[in-house]
């Protein structure tokens, strides 16, 4: 369980904060969606969580942040790293830079931990299983898709064994292929009842995954509850935040006077892909 | 207004010997508003950058204006054709906002009062103003791309050409985007975009070209290329129709890409 | 007289020539050679055919100046060794990959850090170029004039060298974060899954080879060898 208390946080050489008494807890095979615009302070509320902030990056932490009830104020970064894994939007320049393959990329962390060799070999299997990217074993990291690189990055998160993995708007920069390969990753993950906070822009992945969603709004947090609720709030346009597909519709079929039959009849269409069809 | 013409259109990479675009014919006429899909690798940023003369034809030709584009250099056809490129960081270089967006005008030779007028109206348009002397690097990655934006829109070139415009974008920043090219579009300027935002297009574009390998397998409007019989076709290039095309179709109302004309299809038949 | 070239071809034939015809890259190491040592050959060879001091046996007369039997002989000597020299070097080159080199020192003892920045200079440039080269795409689509004049390229240069080094810095402060958030900053050693295999017949022909280097230098000091 990972429990942010109060936690406040100020950027290095910055006028003010851009965090503020934030509080949230991520329970044990819980996904917790994010939302909010850009700016609002999702990012800074992830490097937070993940122990980046303050450690690598500086600044002033406020408040605490607790794994399983105890304080993580005094440990290190790379003991941090074992605990909670944080992904990045960017896929290429998550990857170490010097993995021949994507087998070394994903044992990159693994080797880092001072653990055996038959461990490191152990776990970088099994996420490279649990990400069905075997395929890719042996290509050159650099030189695969940018959803397959993003593949990659998360695999090598799950193969530090962390209690928690932080993903950072994870398909913002990809093209259509790769979002539907790594949300599909995400889903399998999130079904495997791995403890996930995720924040996105595309809300209609995150109502198909999360249990709960927070909204974070100039550093604070302004709504929060189970996903539905909170994906369907109305003031999240205000918030900046897009509508789900299925809410939009929702939305604009009682305004042209449907019938809720008609509309909820539609929207079960749309459950299922094209391909399914 | 320029017409945009592209004849028999090859390009390949000198390394690899890729073929990225594999024989494009496509004629844009003055004014249009285009969106082209497809997946990366698919030769849509290929395709475009011919436009502005950054690349040059393997083989066939590029017409602007029925001027063949290779008599013009780059910097000649930045008077007529402005692309806006992804990633808005490899290309911010001033320290303000305000002499960000100059540079492009300044370049074509803009002066005094036309030039600030362009500028501020480019500002404007994105809602930069208040931000016009900050360093463009205490603002989001969002806003940086909006920036990247009103640095060309100033430059009041007849052909927009927007390269992901979407991507990385809050809801916010679509917004301002889709409005800046609806307006755009009602002062007559021809809009290109590459998108992958499936909804952003069919909401925003009379014309939907989508491309596989280097070459065009649909061409058309949202309606006939969120259509049924084109699902195929889309989904061999790893592209989906819409979600309102999809339920439409489902629900048998024939072809509603956008969530109105869904809705509009929805209340004809319970009247 | 060619007798005083025989050890020094002996010595590029066995250390260089041989290894490099077992390891498959003789053909890229003859031409990489040739071409690195062209320039110093072709004045070392004028410079003492031509002005060799104390050369008799005249070989051929070009106007006020004579090449030399003495001369020549001096000359092939130096080429041979220049060869030994630059043949050595590419030979390394050619048959080590640089990762392998690192992984090899790390496991002797050379902290992760230096070992990771060693492999990860490699992928600096080409991701530098790639970088400028879109920059560039970038401000030229704005009017910037890369055909012009002169003086018209020079003003264009901070529209892309700006961004190259802003970017390159941001993006650093990304793979920095990305890195430590995998456990980089552990002090320590780390585990490393493969290195370089070291038989005992290598072992044994590096020590050989480092005593006979001290055997070499030990007879030439001594004044066995010419």
């Amino acid at each position: 369980m990972l429990t942010l208390e109060g936690c406040s946080y100020r950027y290095a050489g910055a006028a003010g904060a851009s965090l503020h008494d934030v509080s949230l807890t991520l329970r044990d095979g819980e996904v917790l969606g994010v939302v909010g615009r850009s700016e609002a302070g999702k990012s800074t509320l992830c490097l937070v969580a993940s122990g980046l902030a303050p450690r690598t990056l500086g600044g002033t932490l406020g408040g605490r942040v607790l794994i399983d009830g105890a304080d993580t104020a005094g440990r290190a970064m790379h003991e941090m790293a074992s605990e909670v894994a944080i992904g990045f939007q960017n896929p290429g320049t998550q990857l170490s830079g010097v993995a021949t393959t994507v087998y070394e990329e994903v044992a990159f962390g693994p080797m880092n931990l001072g653990i055996s060799r038959d461990e490191v070999l152990r776990r970088t299997d099994a996420s490279i299983d649990a990400l069905a990217i075997r395929a890719l074993s042996q290509r050159d990291p650099e030189r695969i898709s940018g959803g397959q690189q993003q593949l990659v990055a998360i695999a090598g998160l799950l193969a530090l064994a962390p209690r928690h993995v932080i993903l950072d708007e994870p398909t913002a920069q990809l093209d259509p292929a790769g979002t539907r390969l790594v949300s599909d990753a995400i889903e399998r993950l999130a079904a495997g009842g791995a403890s996930i906070l995720i924040v996105e822009q595309k809300v209609d992945l995150l109502a198909g995954i999360c249990h709960r969603v927070l909204a974070v709004d100039e550093g604070r947090i302004t709504l929060e509850g189970a996903a539905a609720a909170v994906l369907g709030d109305p003031t999240l346009h205000a918030l900046g935040v897009a509508e789900p597909s299925a809410v939009r519709l929702r939305r604009l079929g009682s305004e042209a006077g449907l019938s809720e039959q008609a509309i909820e009849g539609a929207l079960a269409l749309a459950t299922s892909r094209v391909n399914d069809a | 207004m320029p017409e945009l013409n592209l004849e028999g259109l090859v390009y390949v990479y000198r390394e690899g010997g890729v073929r990225a675009v594999d024989g494009v014919d496509l004629r844009i006429a003055a004014g249009e508003r285009l969106a082209i899909i497809g997946q990366n690798g698919s030769g849509k940023s290929t395709l475009v950058r011919h436009l502005n003369g950054l690349l040059r034809p393997t083989d066939g030709r590029v017409l602007v204006d029925g001027v063949d584009a290779t008599r013009m250099t780059v910097a000649q056809l930045a008077h007529e054709v402005g692309l806006v490129f992804q990633d808005p960081d490899r290309q911010i270089f001033a320290g303000s906002v305000l002499a960000e967006v100059e540079y492009g005008p300044r370049n074509l030779g803009l002066r005094g009062r036309e030039l600030r007028s362009a500028v501020e109206t480019a500002l404007a348009a994105v809602g930069l103003e208040p931000e016009a002397r900050t360093n463009p690097y205490d603002l989001g990655a969002s806003r940086r791309k909006l920036l990247a934006l009103a640095s060309v829109l100033a430059m009041g070139t007849a052909v927009l050409v927007l390269d992901e415009p979407t991507t990385g974008q809050d809801e916010r920043g679509v917004e301002r985007v889709r409005a800046v090219i609806g307006d755009a579009h009602t002062a007559g300027r021809t809009v290109i975009a590459i998108s992958h935002d499936m909804r952003f297009v069919a909401e925003g574009f009379e014309r939907i070209v989508v491309m596989r390998a280097g070459r065009i397998v649909l061409d058309g409007s949202p309606e006939q290329v969120f259509r049924q019989d084109s699902w195929s076709t889309l989904e061999s290039t790893f592209l989906e129709p819409s979600l309102p095309a999809v339920i439409g179709e489902r629900l048998g109302l024939g072809s509603t890409p956008t969530d109105a004309s869904l809705i509009q299809a929805l209340a004809r038949t319970s009247a | 007289m060619l007798g005083g070239i025989i050890g020094p071809v002996g010595l590029v034939l066995m250390a260089v020539v041989l290894p490099a015809l077992a390891a498959g890259v003789l053909r890229g190491l003859v031409r990489t050679s040739v071409l690195l040592t062209l320039p110093i050959a072709i004045s070392a060879l004028l410079v003492n055919l031509f002005f060799f001091p104390g050369g008799q046996q005249v070989l051929l007369r070009v106007g006020p100046i004579t090449a030399t039997a003495e001369g020549l002989e001096f000359a092939l000597e130096i080429l041979v060794r220049i060869m030994a020299i630059s043949g050595a070097i590419t030979l390394f080159y050619l048959t080590t990959r640089p990762q392998d080199l690192v992984v090899d020192l790390e496991r002797r003892g050379v902290s992760a850090r230096v070992a990771f920045v060693a492999n990860a200079s490699v992928q600096t440039v080409p991701a530098m170029v790639e970088r400028a080269q879109q920059i560039a795409a970038a401000q030229r689509a704005r009017g910037l004039d890369t055909e012009g004049s002169v003086l018209r390229r020079v003003r264009g240069i901070l529209p892309i060298v700006g961004p190259v080094i802003l970017g390159s810095i941001s993006e650093v402060e990304e793979r920095t974060l990305a890195l430590e958030a995998r456990g980089f900053t552990r002090p320590g050693s780390r585990t490393l899954l493969w290195w370089p295999p070291d038989s005992s017949s290598q072992r044994i022909t590096r020590w050989g080879l480092i005593l006979a280097l001290v055997a070499l230098v030990g007879a030439r000091v001594a004044g066995r060898l010419g």
